[in-house]
């Protein structure tokens, strides 16, 4: 191991490392998104700012930064400062337990998953605080579609990360790749549950992140931008990046849990099991864009229903089948 | 579960124009085709006598929904050609800044003065050049090629023609 054997220097000197890393993966993942939906839609993308528009997510970023930021006369003002700021820390909270290798983890927590799912559920805290902050009818709005949204779909999230945790016995992340090792990736194997579970987690993922098809909280046809609607400049900015960041710790999550995280073919070197892992978290992201420009937003109540009334049920079920699977068929799981 | 097959169709129909090749075209950068009945600015034309065509009656005047067109009328007298009285127009003028190329003009005029030009280049960008004046539009009249459907025949033309390539 190249890092220090102190954990509180180990956890720092990776933690900022990796956020840093993934700020600017997330700037070019942007720049990314537009060229992959101009293709979708038959056009070309960002184009003039450096070749084929690489140079885009730095000129939006300097855009942002050079805008006057207007605040609400009659807004919450320590509030409505902190939204964005804390939107972007909640987002990276997440990082914390996803093993990028065999041991490079800022923190090998025992309840990695559960920390995560906290970490997610904790996204609607910012989203509502800017909704009330902006003292403006479609924030609060946007504020109060979010909070109802997110606790609703974290029950099916849960669900659908519990059945990675039975079928490896720990909500450790670590073991819970090493109980993947060999390609018997938790997405495919055990046959059905894992599969199933992996799309209830990645629809009320999608839903808690409030990504389109589910941006309600933030639908532009109704809601002017939603909770943003009363931010400008870098601090609009940092929301739009919190959600990409939050779009991507959510694909790494998913590729640990579902698609055998760092594990794939090859020498067990360190940089190997980066790239694979890196692969895996870009093909779901990938398939999350997929899904973004290809649908149309949910509306409300269907939204609930979704919910309610499919994801909820098909969960129990899916748990239920992993567990009497774990119990009674011998094989790889604890 | 009717929405499953919806679902997926949309996926792959959204896979699908992954591969294809993008539309855009880059206009100012490459040239952009015009379809055939593309036109964009007006030109007064001489009757076949060779006298303005104008008889300054005011009805582009009246129907423009952007009141762009100003016609001063004359008084009627003899027309030099063919001795018998007609009415003339003392002033004609056409502000293409507001235009919005309803070509109402051209097809409410009785007797088919004003036609509508098929520019190779757009007017320009400066607001004198988007103001017509009697003389210009009379000096457009050779100096552009025409629409290929002009005058009242353009009331008669409900068939589109088809696009080529200009």
């Amino acid at each position: 191991m190249p890092f220090p054997h102190d954990p509180i220097l180990h956890a720092l000197v990776l933690g900022v490392v990796l956020c840093s890393a993934l700020l600017g993966v997330t700037s070019y993942f942007i720049w990314f998104e537009r060229k992959f939906a101009g293709r979708m839609q038959g056009r070309v993308g960002p184009k003039h700012v450096g070749w084929e528009g690489l140079l885009q997510p730095i000129a939006d970023a300097f855009k942002l930064l050079l805008k006057e930021d207007i605040v609400p006369r009659a807004a919450d003002k320590p509030l409505f400062h902190l939204a964005p700021l804390l939107a972007v820390v909640v987002a990276l909270m997440g990082v914390a337990v996803v093993p990028l290798a065999s041991g490079l983890v800022i923190a090998d927590l025992d309840v990695g998953v559960l920390f995560f799912l906290a970490a997610g559920a904790m996204t609607v805290l910012p989203t509502w605080m800017a909704g009330w902050a902006s003292n403006n009818k479609y924030a609060l709005i946007g504020g109060m579609r979010a909070v109802a949204q997110s606790v609703a779909y974290g029950v099916p999230m849960v669900f659908g990360a519990l059945v990675p945790v039975i079928f490896a016995g720990s909500m450790n992340l670590s073991e819970i790749v090493a109980a993947q090792a060999g390609g018997h990736w938790f997405l495919w194997w055990p046959p059905g549950p894992g599969l199933l579970a992996a799309g209830i987690f990645l629809m009320a993922s999608l839903a808690e992140g409030n990504r389109i098809p589910f941006d309600i909280p933030e639908a532009e046809s109704e809601l002017v931008s939603g909770v943003s609607t009363e931010y400008t400049g870098m601090k609009f900015g940092m929301f739009y990046l919190a959600e990409y960041v939050h779009s991507l710790v959510g694909s790494a999550l998913f590729a640990t849990l579902f698609l055998g995280g760092h594990d794939g073919p090859g020498p067990d070197l360190l940089a190997l099991q980066v790239v694979w892992f890196a692969l895996k978290t870009m093909a779901v992201a990938t398939f999350i864009l997929w899904i973004r420009w290809t649908f149309v937003r949910l509306r409300s109540d269907q939204l609930m229903t979704l919910c309610w009334k499919w994801l909820l049920p098909a969960g129990l079920v899916v748990l239920m089948v992993a567990a009497v699977w774990a119990r009674f068929v011998p094989g790889r799981t604890a | 579960m009717s929405i499953v097959k919806p679902c997926l169709d949309a996926l792959r129909i959204t896979f699908r124009h992954l591969g294809r090749k993008p539309t855009t075209v880059m206009h100012p950068f490459q040239p952009r085709t015009r379809a055939a009945r593309w036109r964009q600015t007006f030109a007064l034309v001489h009757d076949e006598h060779g006298e303005e065509a104008c008889i300054g009656c005011k009805k582009c005047e009246k129907i423009c929904p952007s009141e762009v067109i100003t016609v001063v009328m004359a008084k009627k007298r003899e027309s030099p050609a063919t001795g018998q009285k007609r009415g003339w127009a003392d002033d004609f003028t056409l502000d293409l800044t507001a235009c919005i190329v309803c070509e109402l003009c051209v097809q409410v005029c009785p007797v088919d003065a004003i036609v509508m030009c098929r520019a190779p280049t757009p007017p320009g960008g400066a607001r004198e050049d988007l103001f017509l004046t009697m003389s210009r539009l009379y000096a457009n009249e050779h100096a552009l090629p025409r629409a290929p459907i002009t005058g009242t025949s353009l009331i008669a033309s409900h068939q589109p023609a088809e696009d080529v390539a200009q």
